[in-house]
């Protein structure tokens, strides 16, 4: 979930009032916004102090901005919705005189792009630190870390229109990328810059890579690595910037466009449309004028609201609330039609505007209710069997343990002396420490045995949990099962100590057992046995075998037993 | 302490010279050996105990000279001192040279030559001219008729008196001059392998009783404490009824009580399960499931869109082989692709993307409990409720708040009325009942697969306030692939953070540690 560093003065100012700490904390209830931190009393001066605060919600991209969160509260405080009128929608282009061509070359790499200019100021040191944390937030959380979304912003006083993005051989290219001196071609930029090293797995291996220049073929970018260092690179103080946005997805890369177009429009910028022209018709035509809206309304029966909600709702009611979430809409009869502000995207089911109507009355408006239902409680037969079990070895003097289930081929098979191949590894592990899922609770056994010599002996431990090994008859291949296991360790442990156990074990569960000679590598020859339900093996016990308590830097004897608890259900 | 309590405390070792003797009078080891019939150790532990209670001070220290027999001064008492070899095998056998004695008695020719040195001096053998060795039987008698012993018979009672002395010793101060010089030829202080006895130097402590013992000794006279008193009541007091006649010995009850490791259900399992019964009481049915899924059931079922970043190699655990689930149930697997390509029949426009069939049979260690509430979806009965406490895992970098594996409590509520009212209800039972709250709050949440979605805070009366969960819910998109046409609620509860504070930790990997001593030593606080 994005954590956004907000400058509080620019916040404030955005915001149209000041917040006390508790007051904000409140209020950001209503953006599904935490405050993170704040340091109001640090002695930092005012201009300079940053709020942090943690978004909850992945499908509100709008709200990862400083200018973004001030909008929703104050929308929210009772403010009108702010007008956006350099939107071009269907049929109703605004004029542009600055022009983005897209080349067909793009479109097997990253077809789609969205571009428009921000004058009327320059641009400040809050303002451009902000743009640079949503086209990274944006970018790296909507944009899928840049791979279906990325950003660049330009210095249009260096830029000869119209801008033309190609795609093009990677060794065909160089120029000076931001942040270093020499110049490289695109190879090199991946293999050579931080953001190639970071960002290169979006473009490497491709016969052609993305690239935007200025009519007299100056770089402006290598999408969606790197600007260059002349084009691209945007100063405090800098006025008519350009902004761009490359993807794979077109409604992505206009939502974020404009999203971005309406944070500075709220900052107090002028935005100016750029038409880009594509070599084939797009979904939203075939020339598509930037800031574009193309949202489709959504409409909810206020029934379903009232259904949802637990409490009745008119198509006015239902207006009313989303209103103060700054959200239009219209009423038709018993329907209510909802306009997406022209930066969200989020309405993908009519229970979508629910809850806006749920957030725009305020969560305390909603009284909880008992349910009315009955329904009977219990716990699964295994879980009540496991009880029983986990009872008797108490009462036998047992310890009882709780293990986590990843450990190391190590311990799961190489000290265990079994072989792996039907232990369940995992193919990314974050450490070789927790790389396989346990088969069984006895290596969890003998390593607490191995930690614990300093604990008072006897030790006699057990535990009651899953384990999960292949199976190659189930559809995935695998099976999870219940076991019980258990661990003595002292000076006379021996086989008929652990042969006891199982004896009274099942006896009092009432099992039905049998037993019979088997050849375990994990326990002593001549002294293991294997535990038979119905002639089926259900569990095993015997003399831990020394070269296991070797491996494991045991110097006590050890017998242990493990059941399939799910074998008795 | 008062006398009352110290009484209490006293050993039946120490009442006995507390009640015999008064404070002042001198006392050592000896003293009681002779009064009391203490064994020397036992002496020491009263002393000990009683200097300890300020009840008796040490009086002064001498050093004194002790004979101890060594492992060949009693082989000597059995098989008689080579001297006394000697002598009986001349008498057996006659005249001997002194090589013929050493080989057929097995002793060396030093200790043969000293012995026959002594006893000719004494006048006890004598050398005939074939340089053999003669008894000679008249020295005997003459020396018993003087009355004076001959020193090897002395050295046997001497010998014989060791060997019944506790710890084989004989103070020097209780020989006789003539005794002493006798022991003296077979003593050494070191090297004692090849002497009957040992010379060493002893320290004795005496001892005398303190003005405090002399409460003491009135209490214990008042309260008729003689320290004879029954230590345990036997079988055979009871078989012959002499119990009745029988005074027991107190026991000391602000003593520290002995250490005993019993069987023991572990705290963290025994707090899940009281979280569990209290979800049963509220009419909640347990699930349970594989601990490996598929992507579908763990992400898509839940509408999670295949490109969310939640969803990417780093987040969750792959299997490595098998890597792929055969097949997904139909028609659950149509109707979810369809609910993310287009919204199917859900109302929804879905999230407008290729679901990928291949990706979604792909095998992982579930990471969210929330898969079985899917899996719940399409048997549940309506109305039903359901919960599980599922071992979820995460690919986090394991420290004090993140483990690669852990529990988490989810659930679900089906009904044809329930709602967002409905849900708060259930929020504010889970609060008061499971997680024991005095004050509620509920705040617009964000979950993928719930909408609306709130959060319930919660004030803990020991942890403040606090997230106790999330909750919604479940989307169109989540309930009518799986065949469900009724609202459902879902809801999951965190339950670590009151897990360690109930159990006084405040590391998550505490909850499994391996540790026996650990685990035996831990219990429950709240």
């Amino acid at each position: 979930m994005p954590k956004i560093d907000v400058n509080e003065k620019l916040f404030f100012a955005l915001a149209g009032r000041t917040y006390g700490a508790e007051e904000l904390e409140l209020a950001l209830q209503g953006a599904k916004a935490e405050l993170d931190g704040w340091d109001s009393n640090s002695g930092v001066p005012p201009e300079e102090r940053t709020i942090k605060i943690e978004l909850n919600d992945t499908n509100r991209p709008d709200l990862w901005s400083t200018a973004g969160i001030a909008r929703q509260l104050r929308t929210l405080a009772g403010g009108d919705p702010p007008a956006y009128p350099f939107f071009s929608r269907d049929g109703d282009a605004r004029p542009a005189t600055r022009r983005v061509v897209v080349d067909p070359s793009v479109l097997g790499v990253r077809p789609f792009m969205a571009a428009f200019v921000i004058s009327g100021k320059p641009i400040s040191d809050s303002m451009l630190r902000d743009a640079i944390q949503t086209q990274e937030k944006l970018c790296w959380n909507f944009g899928r870390k840049r791979a279906s979304v990325s950003m660049g912003i330009y210095r249009t006083s260096l830029i000869q229109w119209p801008v033309l993005y190609k795609a093009v051989p990677p060794k065909s290219v160089r120029f000076v990328p931001l942040q270093m001196t020499e110049t490289l071609d695109l190879a090199e930029i991946l293999d050579k810059h931080p953001k190639g090293q970071e960002f290169g797995f979006i473009n490497r291996g491709k016969k052609l890579h993305p690239l935007l220049t200025d009519s007299r073929g100056g770089v402006l970018s290598y999408p969606p690595i790197i600007n260059s260092a002349d084009i691209g690179a945007v100063q405090v103080g800098d006025t008519d910037l350009l902004v761009e946005l490359t993807g794979t997805d077109l409604p992505s890369v206009t939502l974020s466009a404009s999203i971005v177009a309406c944070d500075f429009a709220d900052a107090g910028y002028t935005i100016e449309p750029v038409a880009v022209d594509y070599p084939e018709p797009t979904e939203f035509g075939r020339t598509v004028v930037f800031p574009y809206y193309f949202q489709k309304p959504v409409s909810v029966d206020s029934g379903r609201v009232a259904r949802i909600l637990g409490r009745s709702f008119s198509p006015a009611a239902v207006a009313e609330a989303l209103a103060r979430m700054g959200v239009r809409s219209e009423i038709h009869g018993q329907f209510v039609t909802v306009f997406p502000p022209e930066f969200r995207n989020d309405f993908l089911h009519p229970v979508d505007i629910v809850e806006d109507v749920m957030i725009g009355c305020g969560m305390s408006t909603f009284e909880p209710e008992r349910p009315k239902d009955f329904t009977i409680g219990r716990l699964t037969p295994v879980e009540t069997l496991a009880r029983k079990a986990k009872a008797i070895l108490v009462g036998m003097g047992y310890q009882e343990m709780v293990y986590n289930y990843l450990g190391s081929g190590r311990d799961y098979i190489d000290r265990m002396n079994v072989p792996g191949d039907g232990v369940l590894r995992i193919a990314n592990p974050m450490t070789e420490n927790f790389e396989f899922v346990r088969p069984s609770i006895l290596p969890s056994l003998l390593n607490s045995e191995s930690v614990s010599g300093k604990a008072v002996y006897p030790h006699r431990i057990f535990e009651a949990g899953k384990v999960a090994f292949k199976d190659d008859a189930a559809n995935y291949g695998t099976v999870t099962r219940t076991h019980l296991g258990f661990l003595s360790a002292h000076g006379e442990a021996n086989y008929n100590e652990a042969a006891s156990l199982a004896a009274a074990l099942l006896y009092y569960l009432g099992a039905e057992y049998s037993v019979e000679d088997c050849e375990d590598p994990r326990f002593l020859p001549g002294r293991q046995a294997r535990i038979l339900r119905n002639g089926t093996a259900v569990g095993i016990l015997g003399e831990v075998h020394p070269r296991v308590l070797e491996n494991w830097g045991i110097t006590v004897p050890c017998v242990a037993g493990e059941l399939d608890l799910e074998a008795y259900v | 302490m008062d006398t009352k309590s110290l009484v209490r405390t006293l050993h039946p070792l120490e009442i006995k010279v507390l009640s015999t003797y008064a404070p002042g009078r001198e006392l050592s080891a000896a003293r009681l050996a002779a009064d009391l019939g203490y064994k020397e150790g036992q002496a020491n532990q009263a002393f000990s105990w009683l200097t300890a209670k300020g009840l008796a001070e040490e009086a002064g220290r001498t050093v004194r000279t002790v004979y101890e027999l060594t492992p060949l001064g009693l082989e000597w008492i059995s098989a008689g001192t080579p001297e006394e070899r000697i002598l009986r095998h001349l008498a057996d056998k006659g005249p001997a040279r002194l090589p013929e004695i050493c080989a057929a008695l097995g002793l060396e020719q030093k200790d043969v030559g000293s012995a026959f040195g002594l006893l000719s001096k004494e006048g006890a053998l004598s050398m005939d001219a074939e340089k053999r060795a003669v008894a000679d039987p008249a020295w005997f008698q003459a020396a018993h008729a003087s009355g004076r012993k001959p020193r090897i018979a002395l050295l046997r009672e001497i010998l014989e008196r060791a060997k019944a002395a506790e710890g084989g010793i004989l103070e020097e101060s209780a020989l006789s001059a003539e005794e002493k010089a006798a022991v003296a030829g077979i003593a050494r202080k070191r090297g004692a392998g090849d002497a009957g006895f040992r010379v060493a130097d002893r320290e004795s402590v005496s001892y005398r009783l303190t003005e405090a013992a002399g409460a003491v000794r009135k209490e214990l006279a008042d309260a008729g404490i003689t320290g004879d008193e029954a230590g345990a009541l036997t079988p055979e007091m009871l078989e012959t009824g002499s119990w009745k006649n029988v005074r027991f010995r107190a026991y000391n009850v602000r003593g520290p009580a002995a250490r005993v490791i019993p069987g023991r259900r572990n705290p963290y399992v025994e707090f899940l399960e009281g979280v569990k019964d209290k979800l049963v009481s509220l009419g909640f049915q347990e699930f349970d499931g594989s601990l490996v899924e598929t992507e579908f059931w763990n992400s898509d079922a839940l509408f999670m869109p295949q490109f969310h970043s939640a969803r990417d190699i780093h987040d969750v655990y792959h299997l490595a082989e098998p890597t792929h689930a055969r097949e997904i149930e139909e028609p659950f697997l149509s109707n979810v692709a369809a609910a993310h390509e287009n919204g199917g029949a859900t109302g929804s426009r879905g999230w407008g993307y290729g679901f990928d069939r291949d990706f979604t049979r792909r095998l992982i260690l579930r990471s969210q409990g929330t898969v079985l509430s899917a899996r719940t979806l399409p048997t549940a009965e309506i109305p039903g409720r359901y919960f599980g406490m599922a071992r979820c895992f995460r690919y986090d970098k394991v420290d004090a708040t993140h483990l690669s594996d852990f529990y988490q409590t989810e659930g679900i509520v089906l009904g044809p009325d329930v709602n967002l009212r409905t849900l708060l209800g259930f929020l504010e039972m889970f609060a008061v009942e499971v997680a024991g709250a005095k004050e509620v709050k509920y705040v617009p949440g964000y979950f993928p697969f719930t909408e609306p979605s709130v959060e319930v805070h919660i004030k803990h009366p020991v942890l403040g306030w606090f997230e106790l969960g999330g909750s919604g819910i479940f989307r169109p998109e989540v309930t009518e692939p799986l065949g469900v046409h009724v609202p459902v609620l879902a809801w999951g509860i965190g339950i670590d953070r009151m897990a360690l504070m109930a159990l006084g930790l405040n590391d998550l990997r505490e909850l499994f540690s391996p540790d026996i001593e650990n685990v035996r030593l831990r219990r429950a606080k709240i």
